[in-house]
């Protein structure tokens, strides 16, 4: 079989020509509330949510927090501001009752879902991976909650959980991402509409791959969801989450708030693969990712961020960890794609509070076309925060003469017995490693390929094994023509 | 009162007192800088400008022999004394003078404040085809009865296919509180060479806020050496762009601060053309309460291709209270370049302290081997021999050890 060989600006020609294949509607009734936020607004969603009264006066406080606050600037994006009174803050998929199987599910739902590749049922049989999924506002199926519940283990939309277990979300919501935060986390807090929660016992080990879903689907809407994750003492647990939108050629606002808490000896692995409507080649389109995630290790805790970025027409996004425990040790693994004329501004923070906490830090990025990607880190140790270590490495591979790769890391050390080592390099694809490929018969888009996989690997090699498949694909489709 | 009403009283006396109204204007437009400016983050003169500076110079009288003792003695000297020209060598191929140039050459506040009123200061050209083998040794001396602000404006014109090297100091000998605000702009033309060595080994009454501009044109090279081994506040800003093709940009630094002693190094480095190489260098060490700031930028332009930029920056923290902030960062618009940073912050491997104590090394000479052999690195790329032995013998003095191995 002989491949067409292309040259390197067909390759990118081609990278620059792909389209989106998540780019679908799906017709099914949605309840949406009209546009505009006000405080109204913001009673009319926890009424619709039939929210206890703590929870009303919790969104009305982030909200005239967020009145307060302006939109920040400093990230290395450019993007029109978002009209805040020209956004649907609230949209459901309409249900009639509410759902017992899967199989009382909506056939139109359902097959969106078969699009997507995410068939609950079969998801079930084969991978034993719990799912959550979140269309538009709210968290319309949570799978294998039955079986979760025997262990002890609550897995179900964060709107139930303030119903059921209101004493637990009234205890952890908002302490590691406070309202306060920043503008979008305010924003988030008041007009959040699902997400979903999680709790792990004691001493437990989550056997199964927890997973939410996200999809925006209507027009004109937000999505704000909230992710709230407790891994209670010496506990375990491993954390999916992916998202897609349809084709459009407005921007969609996306502002998410996620919170993890690892106790004491607890460990969260959890993991991203962010495939957002990217807009198309002209940059027409495409969703407006904002969104603070954090998570607290207490003593000897571990949290891990995997990320695999391919979506969004703008993303600010750093996971971070505050490392508040002794021994305690964070993670941050990442992978962001930009191609055509997506912008990504992404990095993390580690804060070393405890003394022997440790943390990891392997960025990687890839900019294609005339996008921008930057990674943007904080490592700060503190006075207390005797003997710790940090050690970052951020990459970037530049595919195109337009595209744009940036770095701008902060290190604040404040102790003499740590030690912190940060390095980063830029580069394209060298001809000398293309031209070796070639010599032993290997095409020079395979030979492309074969880089950015070897490139990415270290980042690849945490996610889990379905969503390392995935991701792989993934890569393929952002940066088709060149990877194959 | 503060340094900003003085400034207010002092320009309201007359018109003629400001040299450059557009720079003035801008500088009040901004004010000094705050926390909240990204690039003073980590450095807060809110304390400094809070102190009772005068504008005007209030000058003691300095003697030959004070003179003597706070230069490195050599053959070639240019000496200010409190704000005005003293002594100025005569070197063939080279033309020095009062610098009298107020055009609006500003980045930020502090520039344009030095720009609207800096008095003072040199311009020295050197001609074509002139290599000017001895270094050139440049003085700046301040002794004031007051607190004072000083501002000096230089500029430097190296021609075609010449090299000059320099060795600057800025020095107050008195105990009042004296703020040098420096501002030195450098054009190197074509083939150009310059090796600018600033020596910054100065007492707990100095401040310093420096601004060096370097304009390079085709296949120059210039490189710049930090000796930062003390000072109340320092802060140096060196901004290089590379205009044309096949440049060469070196920037070196050694910092050694102990005590309550402040130093915070910007470093800028813009590549526009194509085909050029930069390389960064910055070795710290903290001792005492001790705080250094590190900021490195690289930036390369659109269609600036076969880029070479690398920056490295290694600190040690050899005290509980010292702290440094670094801030190492790329901004790449050019696919076909090869650019890297790295910063490590640390201390003395206990390894090799413990291998030299079992062959009969105390611990603090083992400890002393090990942060010269640190600081070497950077050391090593001054070409003066002589100034080169100078830094060497003030490294030993501030570690309080003896380096004469």
């Amino acid at each position: 079989m002989k491949k067409e060989e292309l040259s390197e600006d067909e390759l990118l020609e081609k990278v620059t020509s792909t389209e989106y294949k998540y780019g679908f509607t799906t017709n099914i009734d949605s309840d949406t509330i009209p546009k505009g936020l006000s405080e109204d607004v913001v009673r009319i969603i926890s009424k619709k949510k039939e929210e206890p009264n703590w929870m009303l006066e919790y969104r009305l406080k982030a909200y005239r927090t967020w009145l307060e606050m302006k939109e920040p600037d400093w990230a290395n994006v450019n993007y029109p501001k978002p009209n805040y009174q020209d956004i649907i803050y609230y949209s459901a998929p309409k249900q009639k009752k509410k759902l017992d199987s899967l199989d009382d599910l909506d056939p139109e739902l359902k097959k969106t879902f078969d699009k997507l590749g995410i068939s609950l049922n079969e998801q079930k049989r084969l991978s034993g991976v719990a799912v959550d999924i979140v269309m538009d506002s709210v968290s319309v199926a949570t799978s294998f909650k039955s079986k979760l519940a025997d262990l002890g283990i609550i897995f179900c939309s964060i709107s139930e959980a303030i119903k059921e277990h209101p004493e637990l979300v009234q205890k952890y919501l908002g302490t590691v991402v406070p309202a306060r935060d920043n503008f979008f986390s305010a924003l988030n807090a008041a007009v959040f509409s699902d997400g979903s929660f999680c709790y792990i016992p004691k001493g437990s080990r989550c056997p199964m791959e927890l997973s939410t879903y996200f999809r925006i689907n209507e027009a004109g809407t937000g999505q704000f969801e909230r992710t709230l994750l407790i891994a209670d003492e010496g506990s375990y647990v491993s954390y999916l989450e992916g998202c897609t939108a349809p084709q459009r050629d407005e921007n969609q606002l996306h502002a998410a708030v996620v919170e993890l808490i690892a106790m004491d000896n607890a460990e969260i692995k959890y993991s991203t693969v962010q495939t957002w409507y990217p807009g198309n080649k002209d940059g027409v389109g495409g969703v407006f990712n904002f969104v603070t995630k954090r998570g607290i290790c207490h003593k000897k805790a571990k949290i891990s961020w995997t990320q695999v970025e391919t979506g969004s027409a703008v993303t600010w996004k750093y996971p971070s960890c505050i490392l508040k425990g002794d021994h305690s040790i964070g993670e941050f693994f990442s992978v962001a794609v930009t191609n055509n004329l997506q912008q990504a501004d992404t990095g993390t923070k580690m804060i070393h509070l405890g003394k022997n906490s440790k943390s990891t830090i392997i960025a990687k990025g890839i900019c294609a076309g005339k996008s921008n990607g930057s990674y943007r880190g904080l490592v700060q140790i503190s006075k207390g925060a005797k003997n710790s270590r940090n050690f970052s490495q951020c990459d970037s591979l530049l595919m195109g003469d337009s595209c744009g790769s940036h770095t701008f890391p902060y290190i604040e050390v404040k102790n003499s017995s740590s030690q912190v080592e940060h390095e980063a390099t830029t580069s394209k694809i060298g001809e000398d490693q293309i031209f070796y490929c070639n010599q032993r018969g290997i095409g020079t888009e395979e030979a492309i390929a074969l880089i950015v996989n070897g490139y990415c690997k270290d980042v690849l090699n945490q996610l889990p094994m379905e969503f390392a498949v995935e991701a792989q694909k993934l890569l393929e489709i952002s940066l088709e023509g060149s990877v194959g | 009162m503060g340094l900003l009403e003085k400034i207010e009283q002092y320009t309201n006396r007359g018109t003629d007192k400001v040299s450059n109204k557009t720079a003035y204007s801008k500088f009040i437009d901004l004010g000094f800088p705050s926390l909240k400016n990204e690039e003073w983050k980590y450095t807060s003169l809110k304390k400094i400008i809070a102190n009772n500076f005068e504008i005007e110079n209030q000058g003691e009288e300095i003697t030959d022999q004070e003179i003597k003792n706070n230069s490195l003695d050599l053959d070639n000297k240019v000496v200010f004394l409190n704000g005005e020209l003293y002594q100025k060598p005569t070197i063939s191929g080279v033309k020095i003078e009062k610098n009298i140039d107020h055009s609006p050459k500003y980045n930020d506040a502090i520039t344009a404040l030095n720009a609207a009123l800096a008095e003072n200061g040199y311009n020295i050209t050197v001609s074509e085809n002139t290599i000017v083998d001895k270094p050139l040794e440049i003085l700046f001396l301040t002794k004031n009865k007051s607190e004072n602000l000083a501002q000096y404006r230089n500029e430097i014109i190296v021609k075609k296919n010449s090299s000059i090297k320099i060795i600057e100091q800025v020095k107050n000998l008195s105990t009042n509180l004296c703020f040098s605000n420096m501002f030195t702009n450098i054009n190197l033309e074509e083939k150009a060479i310059i090796e600018f060595n600033k020596l910054q080994n100065n007492n707990e009454s100095q401040i310093i806020v420096d601004n060096t501009n370097i304009n390079q044109e085709t296949g120059s090279n210039s490189t710049f050496n930090t000796l930062l081994f003390g000072g109340a506040f320092t802060r140096n800003n060196l901004n290089f762009s590379q205009n044309g093709e096949r440049c060469e940009s070196n920037m070196n630094g050694v910092v050694i601060l102990d005590n309550s002693e402040f130093a915070d190094n910007h470093t800028y480095m813009d590549h526009l053309k194509a085909n050029c190489e930069s390389n960064e260098l910055y070795k710290g060490i903290y001792l005492g309460k001790s705080k250094g700031v590190f900021n490195g930028k690289i930036m390369v332009r659109p269609d600036a291709q076969k880029i070479n930029a690398f920056q490295a920056n290694n600190n040690l923290l050899l005290s509980d209270d010292s702290s440094i902030n670094s801030k190492p960062q790329l901004e790449i618009y050019a696919d076909d370049v090869k650019c890297s940073h790295g910063c490590t912050i640390g201390q003395l491997d206990e390894d090799a302290i413990f291998y030299m104590n079992t062959r009969g090394i105390s611990k603090q000479d083992a400890k002393a081997i090990l942060t010269y052999a640190f600081a070497s690195d950077a050391l090593n790329k001054i070409s003066i021999p002589y100034l080169y032995d100078v830094a060497k013998d003030l490294i030993s003095k501030k570690l309080n050890v003896d380096l004469s191995f």
